[in-house]
């Protein structure tokens, strides 16, 4: 499949999270999904901006999209947190801030137009599973995954509307695409607490341990999610939450990408296996 | 004939029990039609609350396989089709004591209702003489949270709550506080902001529960953020919350991008990052999720400002002060 996309990577697949970056990018390039990162790109205000200066946060990412539609592409973001404030800032410039906002851009010489939509990987993987799943090399067999979806993956729905919020099956598609059985775990569409685990740090630290300690109980060999921030909170502080509350501390928590080029036979050295906190060499030995 | 199945949480006040009942296919009926269905034709003894049957009064709110709607707004097709099976389970709204079957106690949630202050302290100006008039531009700002009918479905599934109500509250408890915060009637919005940071308002995790659950599509969560901004904008920056925000907000105008290294230390304060983070900071090293050279220069040089910089900080600045 050939297909282009505007990449907007985020902050954190820049940085604490890049293996997602390298998994994304093998996976896409495996796929024949032509990645061009967006020149200039921002953070996206990742919901904390938003808090504090709504206004700024809407121009800055009405920027982003601008800055995409000057390349004539849609845009693909892998984190879900990105996708959803990227996915709200153009739903309410198009339901009328739009004239307002590019008094903004323009003292930056751009302009919003409203023609380049925001898609995610997980989506764009779920939709063509067909045509790739002919493409794995290494069916994960032996493998069960618990998928995460992560809230702004799914909710709320009328921003995030490609698939039912209630009962997602994008990420079961993906699983079953590469070979491996989906888990259906309680925690599966709750939250991780990663964007309140300064001001809520036992709450976020719970949660965590709750997802990790459920997919354990349920036989999953790991938590699968396509949101980065779900997985940094799951894998960076399932330790500090086995600490505090006494369960998980021992499950593997995958990037949804690292499982597709897994699947796809992709060299684990470019999917950044080795840069997770909870080890993965248990469910490696598996695959 | 196609039958539906409601599996309906029971409670007598001491025993918990499950009860199937089945009943005729009917496209005319709403989740509570199906209810009353099941009271009137097989068991009187089934308990739940309703009254309006217009989506007004907020009585009727259950829980269908574990997502709460307004049961006289919600079709049974809607939900049938939703879930792909043909039998559902119903149960009480979360987050909520239950009284009996799918009835469940409202007393402690007005209490905590009290605590956003409800109640319009006007502004000087207004006399019973004068009116309390407000322009159709500022009644437009606080419409949507008018529209709140205390239904409870924004506090069943919200994580926060679920984890822990002592230190959080209702997300309506927060749209109500806000209503008051942002009309342009108050003689002081603050009155209410100020309880509001006392009672959680910087712990809401951004789960989104609220907003996709209200049966009248106010945004709970959209409160919480305003009343954010007017307690940050009066000055009330301290806190792990509103220090968390602000670095996201310098970082942005500075560079244009997340300073990971330095996030912490900044919602923190150096001397609790220090201390209270050395464990994960060395598993952070020990796995290479940060390089410790990599680190340091990020702390101390910060990211290189994007392409653009200029551009994205005249956007910022526009927005902020130029309008």
């Amino acid at each position: 499949m050939t297909r282009k996309y505007a990449f907007f990577p985020g902050c954190v697949l820049n940085a604490a999270a890049r293996e997602a970056r390298e998994a994304t990018e093998a996976v896409a390039a495996r796929l024949g999904i032509e990645l061009v990162e967006i020149p200039g790109w921002s953070c996206c205000g990742a919901s904390q901006v938003q808090d504090i200066e709504r206004e700024t946060a809407l121009a800055v990412n009405a920027r982003n999209l601008a800055l995409a539609e000057k390349m004539g592409l849609d845009v693909l973001t892998a984190c879900s947190t990105c996708a959803l404030m990227l996915r709200t800032a153009r739903q309410e410039l198009l339901a009328g801030r739009k004239d307002d906002i590019n008094k903004a851009l323009a003292t930056a010489g751009l302009e919003y137009k409203g023609t380049a939509d925001v898609t995610h990987i997980l989506w764009l993987l779920a939709d063509t599973a067909p045509e790739w799943a002919p493409l794995v090399k290494k069916p994960l067999g032996k493998v069960k995954v618990a998928s995460f979806y992560g809230c702004h993956t799914v909710r709320p729905p009328k921003v995030m509307d490609h698939e039912s919020h209630l009962n997602p099956q994008s990420m079961e598609t993906i699983i079953t695409a590469c070979g491996a059985t989906p888990v259906l775990i309680p925690e599966r569409l709750k939250c991780c607490g990663f964007h309140a685990v300064f001001p809520a740090e036992p709450t976020a630290l719970r949660l965590t341990a709750n997802t990790a300690d459920d997919a354990k109980k349920n036989g999953a060999d790991c938590v699968l999610t396509p949101c980065p921030l779900c997985q940094m909170q799951l894998d960076m502080y399932q330790t500090d939450a086995q600490a505090a509350v006494g369960k998980g501390g021992d499950t593997p928590v995958l990037h949804l990408t690292q499982l597709v080029g897994l699947a796809l036979g992709i060299e684990r050295e470019k999917l950044g296996l080795s840069r997770h906190i909870i080890s993965t060499d248990a469910l490696l030995a598996k695959c | 004939m196609r039958t539906i199945t409601f599996d309906i949480d029971r409670f007598d006040g001491t025993r918990s029990w499950t009860q199937s009942y089945a009943f005729e296919y009917d496209p005319t009926l709403t989740v509570l039609g199906s209810l009353i269905r099941i009271k009137e034709q097989q068991d009187p003894s089934l308990n739940f609350t309703a009254s309006c049957r217009c989506a007004i009064c907020g009585s009727c709110a259950v829980r269908v396989n574990g997502n709460a709607v307004l049961a006289c707004d919600t079709r049974l097709d809607t939900v049938l089709k939703q879930w792909g099976a043909d039998t559902l389970h119903i149960s009480p709204i979360g987050n909520f004591k239950v009284i009996s079957d799918l009835v469940v106690d409202w007393g402690d949630k007005i209490e905590r209702l009290r605590s956003a202050k409800p109640g319009l302290k006007a502004k000087k100006e207004f006399s019973a003489d004068s009116g309390c008039q407000q322009s159709p531009a500022d009644f437009a700002k606080i419409q949507k949270q008018w529209d709140c009918i205390l239904c409870g479905s924004c506090a069943s599934e919200c994580n926060k709550l679920t984890d822990n109500d002592r230190d959080f509250l209702e997300p309506f408890v927060y749209t109500h506080a806000n209503r008051y915060a942002q009309d342009s009637r108050s003689a002081d919005g603050m009155v209410h902001v100020k309880e509001m940071v006392k009672q959680g308002l910087w712990k809401c995790l951004h789960c989104m529960e609220c907003v996709t659950k209200c049966p009248k599509q106010i945004a709970p969560a959209a409160d919480i953020a305003a009343m954010r901004a007017m307690a940050f904008a009066a000055g009330n920056t301290d806190g792990k919350g509103p220090r968390h925000a602000e670095a996201f907000r310098t970082d942005l105008e500075n560079t244009g991008r997340l300073n990971e290294v330095r996030l912490v230390p900044r919602t923190e304060g150096l001397i609790d990052a220090a201390t209270g983070r050395m464990g994960f900071t060395y598993r952070m090293l020990k796995h290479g999720k940060l390089g410790a050279l990599e680190a340091a220069e990020l702390y101390l040089t910060d990211n290189k400002p994007i392409e653009g910089i200029d551009g994205l900080r005249k956007i910022i600045r526009y927005e902020r002060d130029g309008k």
